[in-house]
């Protein structure tokens, strides 16, 4: 009660201030209007899968259908026809809807920009005739969760779609808010060997994956996980508070799953090392009692404060490879966008071999990187529903529809016989090699999903999970002091 | 009776009325009264409520266990929780420092600067000068990346080795690479112009009597420096305290670029999970920037003292520095400007032929064949060695965003400028009128004001169910102009004060329009100052990053295209971008300074 009337004596004298700077003209009028809407709940509003088929006359279906239908919005009756539709019938459909018209898309990342083209390209071969304007925004870091909110405002919206990452903020701001919807392809399920109404999650485009490297000009090797927060190592990372996705790695480690792997990890370990962690880890047992977390949550925490705490904060995963691979960062570590290694051209100081993907030496222990997703949906307020999930479903069911991403390393569509496709034409496990068949770069043979999410140990994010520990494991990290603050602080 | 004494007060009231908007300054003011209030409080208004609004998936939904609303719990939390000092304590104590430190550096490095160009025979003033505004000219983070290239090391940095240790195998400490020092370095020479133009201006115009006279009396040099000199130039440090601390304060980019965490990098970096809370960053410096209003209210009852010595005096006495001096203390000079102000260009220019981004093994290797020139002519964005951009000169990217920028600039400048101007007009006319002091107060607010907190005060207001212009001109241009029209009301107001009022009543004896008393007289009279005011939102406009980071997306404009490519390491597009900047900037001055005589280091409040 204190801490609130300080608060509300603060939030007062602040707003006071605030107006009688501004020529002093008028009292504080700015009271809250609080407790509107109060009743509000924080829980999804997002409804359930489509129902059953139409031709279902049994009873219960019967009558669960118009509860269901009633419950759906225009863009959510849309796509529920779309999920049942082949894709060629949803590019003609676009065709009628959008020809002549001007797509709007906003997303992480930019590639979506080259993949509008084929898009038109595709629908060109149905429609001679059709033609369509597009513009694909961008928005950095976490300003696009902003964008949808405040288009999402309007009655029709400016986006027709979105490709979107961090599952976190996902749930809790687009899909919980009823902002973003999820239509599943048909043939995108059909390869998955399901169905789009027994799909329950968000549709990915593909899995990218963050991988430990570190830089080979020295003597230091990296063995095991648990030596990127060793003693006196600073791995190079994205600031967490720059891109989320690295704090849901961080996150979903206190999953029981992976929590277990980081143990599995520690007992690899020598004994002098294992020394050197086990305080830290003693010190997370009641930490991880008090934030719920499962049997081998310690070692989670002990590896996820280690980590807060060592790591070198960089702006971005490009400064980081180009750091790695130069021959100045001896010893240098770092968890980076495995793709980003295709760029590097070889000079006289840099060169892709003085780099090593930890997961990929003989003897390595422990987790090899972290993966996340690039999801699409269609905004509920989109302007041309039936074009955005026929973009959606030519993304995620056509190889050229991947091809803006699939000619890249580290990035693995979610679709499997595109993945195939995809691996079939660029060769991605071969992608060290040199057209002559001799290997040049060993970092550069993509080992692919399968490898990286068995072997390869990739942690995995899980959306809601990341939402479920984002304000207790979430707000513990935020208590540790950063290696990068605590060095300016200095 | 009653009746006729009634119509007689309303003839009268109709009269005054009449007589009132029979003087277009008052037009001018009522109008620019109620465009400056709106334009300045209701994004504060907006950013006020958002202090209180629930926001679904955040710190305030979470704790209040609603996702909409409105709740205290946002100013509960950052002023009370565990996160309270990491939150809001610390970064608010490393921008008042970092703020501080800029403007020390600033006032220091641009003063004496000032004082060794107008006050002395050192030579090469004219190159000088001209060279000493680069740093102004150039966004401030670039100066930022440069000290990052230069001074970085494997050793201490954990980066790769910067130019100093591949070079010289020479480490800089840490506190030299990163944090409070190198950001008040830079951000010091970025604004040291600021001091130079304002500084120098006083310098320039001083009547040199007081100081022959504590001379003739024997005063001993440094007395009269502290005693007589520098005294004089207080209303213009202050001025420069004025400008500089607000816009420290506000500065994102090179806190960020150098690792220290400043309440603008915290508002960034809280903004996904602790919206509200932000909200309430954004606000505590804008209240910092209505303090700094205040002082200025304080400054200017201070400066009546001082009238006497911003006259123009033909006796402006220069201090001979000796013939050794005078050419050593300029090449000193050269020296150090190379350093802030060539150098970046230089470094610019290499950065874009670079195999790798700050790859510099042809300095070390001597061998050329490690540069290349596949940054600019690369037509296939398909190659893997650009990231899947094309080069720079066919990146469409890049030069729509150009485009963009300089559509933005001209607008702002021209809607600013003109707006400045007429205020600055009004305002000299109506000067012991309270409103007239409201509306100028007003029209200057959003400049003292953080540009970080003013574009989050923006981007709330315009992202609604009725208005929504996020990533659209004109919303950039709305807040530009919000924020650069002190620019010119400043620069027009101090000119329009140096105007004696007879020279207007004397062409409305002769009965000319307020149009041609304004093109005919006013307007050629003070042309100097009303291009500054013109010229200075162009600059500034180009390459503004805070103001406009929230309020567009990369590939919009320049500055956020800018910012982009350097986060992502694609240090050769952003260099590219830079030196685009810098030679678009150079064009219109020069243009600018052919066709009217004005240059930019005549700068504000004019010769």
């Amino acid at each position: 009660m204190k801490k609130k009337a300080l608060s509300l004596l603060l939030a007062s004298c602040m707003i006071a201030g605030t107006l009688a700077g501004c020529g002093g003209g008028g009292a504080a009028q700015q009271a809250p209007a609080a407790e509107q809407n109060t009743d509000a709940p924080v829980a999804g509003t997002e409804t359930a899968a489509p129902a059953a088929d139409a031709g279902d006359d049994s009873a219960p279906a019967a009558e669960a259908a118009p509860v269901d239908e009633a419950n759906l919005t225009e863009t959510q009756k849309i796509i529920r026809e779309a999920e049942g539709m082949s894709m060629e019938d949803l590019a003609k459909k676009a065709i009628e809807e959008s020809n002549g018209a001007t797509f709007y898309g906003v997303g992480n990342s930019s590639r979506g920009k080259s993949a509008l083209p084929l898009f038109i390209e595709y629908l060109q071969t149905i429609d001679p005739s059709y033609n369509m304007e597009f513009e694909w925004q961008q928005p950095k870091n976490n300003k696009i969760f902003e964008q949808l909110t405040a288009d999402s405002l309007k009655d029709t919206g400016t986006f027709a779609m979105t490709l979107i990452q961090d599952g976190n903020q996902i749930e809790s701001k687009m899909v919980q808010t009823g902002i973003l919807d999820t239509y599943i392809p048909k043939e995108w399920a059909e390869a998955n060997g399901t169905t789009p109404d027994a799909v329950d999650g968000f549709l990915p485009l593909q899995t990218l994956n963050k991988v430990f490297m570190y830089n080979n000009t020295g003597s230091v090797t990296y063995q095991n996980c648990w030596d990127f927060v060793g003693e006196g190592v600073h791995s190079l990372y994205m600031d967490i508070d720059s891109e989320i996705v690295g704090k849901n790695f961080l996150y979903m480690l206190t999953e029981d799953k992976y929590a277990a792997w980081l143990k599995e990890a520690f007992n690899a370990l020598d004994a002098d090392k294992q020394a050197y962690f086990q305080p830290t880890i003693q010190e997370m047992e009641s930490e991880a009692a008090d934030l719920g977390l499962g049997a081998d949550g310690a070692y989670a925490l002990a590896w996820i404060k280690l980590w807060v705490e060592s790591y070198n904060a960089q702006t971005d995963d490009g400064p980081i490879c180009n750091t790695l691979v130069t021959d100045s960062a001896t010893d240098q570590s770092g968890l980076l966008v495995y793709s980003k290694l295709r760029s590097v051209e070889e000079s006289a100081g840099v060169s892709v071999n003085n780099i090593n993907v930890a997961a990929y030496q003989d003897g390595y222990t422990g987790i090899g990187g972290y993966g996340y997703c690039h999801y699409l949906f269609v905004t509920e307020n989109s302007p041309l529903p039936w074009t955005a999930c026929a973009f959606i479903a030519y993304m995620t069911c056509t190889e050229d529809g991947f091809s803006a991403w699939g000619k890249d390393m580290g990035g693995y569509s979610s679709n499997p016989e595109v993945a195939a496709a995809t691996e079939a034409t660029y060769g991605h496990s071969k992608g060290g090699y040199d057209e002559a068949g001799t290997l040049q770069f060993e970092a550069k043979n993509d080992r692919g999903y399968d490898w990286w999410t068995t072997d390869g140990e990739l942690v995995l994010e899980d959306p809601e999970y990341c939402a479920s520990v984002s304000f207790t494991v979430g707000s513990w990290i935020e208590l540790l002091t950063k290696y990068s603050e605590g060095e300016a602080a200095e | 009776m009653g009746e006729k004494t009634k119509t007689k007060s309303s003839v009268i009231y109709l009269n005054k009325i009449k007589t009132y908007f029979s003087k277009p300054q008052n037009i001018i003011l009522l109008l620019f009264g109620i465009t400056a209030t709106f334009g300045t409080v209701a994004p504060i208004v907006a950013i006020v409520k958002d202090t209180f609004k629930i926001h679904p998936g955040t710190i305030d939904a979470h704790l209040t266990g609603r996702a909409t609303g409105y709740s205290t719990a946002n100013y509960v939390d950052l002023f009370t929780s565990r996160l309270a000092k990491s939150n809001l304590w610390t970064p608010m104590l490393n921008t008042v420092l970092l703020a501080v430190f800029t403007c020390l550096i600033s006032i220091v490095f641009g003063g004496l600067f000032a004082f060794l160009i107008t006050r002395t025979n050192l030579k090469f003033k004219k190159y000088l000068s001209s060279i000493f505004i680069f740093p102004y000219i150039m966004p401030q983070w670039t100066l930022a990346v440069v000290w990052q290239n230069l001074f970085n090391s494997n050793a201490v940095t954990g980066t790769s080795n910067g130019l100093l240790v591949s070079l010289f195998g020479l480490t800089a400490p840490k506190w030299w690479c990163m944090g409070l020092l190198p950001c008040a370095v830079v951000l010091g020479l970025h604004y040291a112009p600021f001091a130079y133009i304002m500084i120098g201006g006083i310098f320039r115009n001083m009547d040199a009597n007081l100081e022959e006279a504590a001379t003739i009396l024997d005063t001993p040099k440094w007395k009269i420096m502290t005693r007589v000199t520098l005294p004089m130039v207080k209303p213009a440090i202050l001025s420069t305290i004025l400008l500089v601390f607000g816009s420290a304060m506000g500065s994102y980019p090179v806190p960020h670029y150098l690792g220290l965490t400043t309440l603008s990098t915290k508002y960034v970096s809280m903004n996904s999970k602790y919206t509200g809370e932000a909200s309430i960053l954004a606000i505590i410096m804008m209240i910092f920037g209505i303090m700094i209003l205040g002082l200025n209210q304080m400054s200017l009852k201070s400066r009546k003292s001082y009238t006497t010595v911003t006259g123009k005096s033909g006796q402006i006495s220069k201090i001979n520095l000796g013939k050794v001096g005078k050419y050593a203390i300029g090449i000193v000079l050269i020296v150090v400007t190379f350093f802030t102000s060539i150098f970046p260009i230089i470094s610019f220019a290499i950065e874009t032929f670079l195999p790798n981004p700050g790859d510099y093994s042809f300095l070390y290797t001597g061998d050329m064949n490690n540069l290349t020139t596949k940054w600019w002519v690369t037509r296939d964005n398909n190659a893997g060695a650009l990231y899947g951009q094309p080069g720079i000169l066919f990146n469409k990217t890049i030069w729509h965003a150009f485009g963009g920028t300089l559509l933005v600039a001209v607008c702002c400048a021209l809607v600013a400028g003109t707006i400045g101007t007429l205020i600055g007009y009004a305002v000299s006319k109506n000067r012991r009128s309270k409103w007239a002091n409201y509306v100028n107060n007003m029209a200057f607010l959003p400049y003292l004001m953080p540009s970080l907190a003013v574009g989050a005060a923006f981007f709330i207001l315009f992202s609604n169910e009725k208005i929504n212009l996020f990533n659209t001109y004109a919303l950039l241009i709305i807040a530009g102009t919000v924020k650069y029209i002190p620019f010119a009301s400043r620069a027009a107001l101090n000119s329009m004060l140096q105007l004696s009022g007879e020279i207007e009543e004397a062409a409305i004896i002769q009965d000319l329009s307020w149009f041609k008393r304004m093109f005919r007289i006013i307007i050629p009279i003070q042309k100097s100052s009303i291009i500054s005011g013109y010229m200075l939102p162009f600059m500034t406009c180009l390459r503004e990053l805070s103001l406009f980071l929230l309020l567009c997306t990369q590939g919009f404009i320049l500055s956020t295209t800018l910012d982009y490519f350097d986060e992502m390491g694609l240090y050769a597009f952003s260099s590219a971008i830079n030196l685009i900047l810098i030679v678009a900037i150079l064009i219109f001055n020069t243009l600018v300074n052919k066709i009217t005589g004005a240059s930019l280091d005549e700068g504000i409040g004019g010769k």
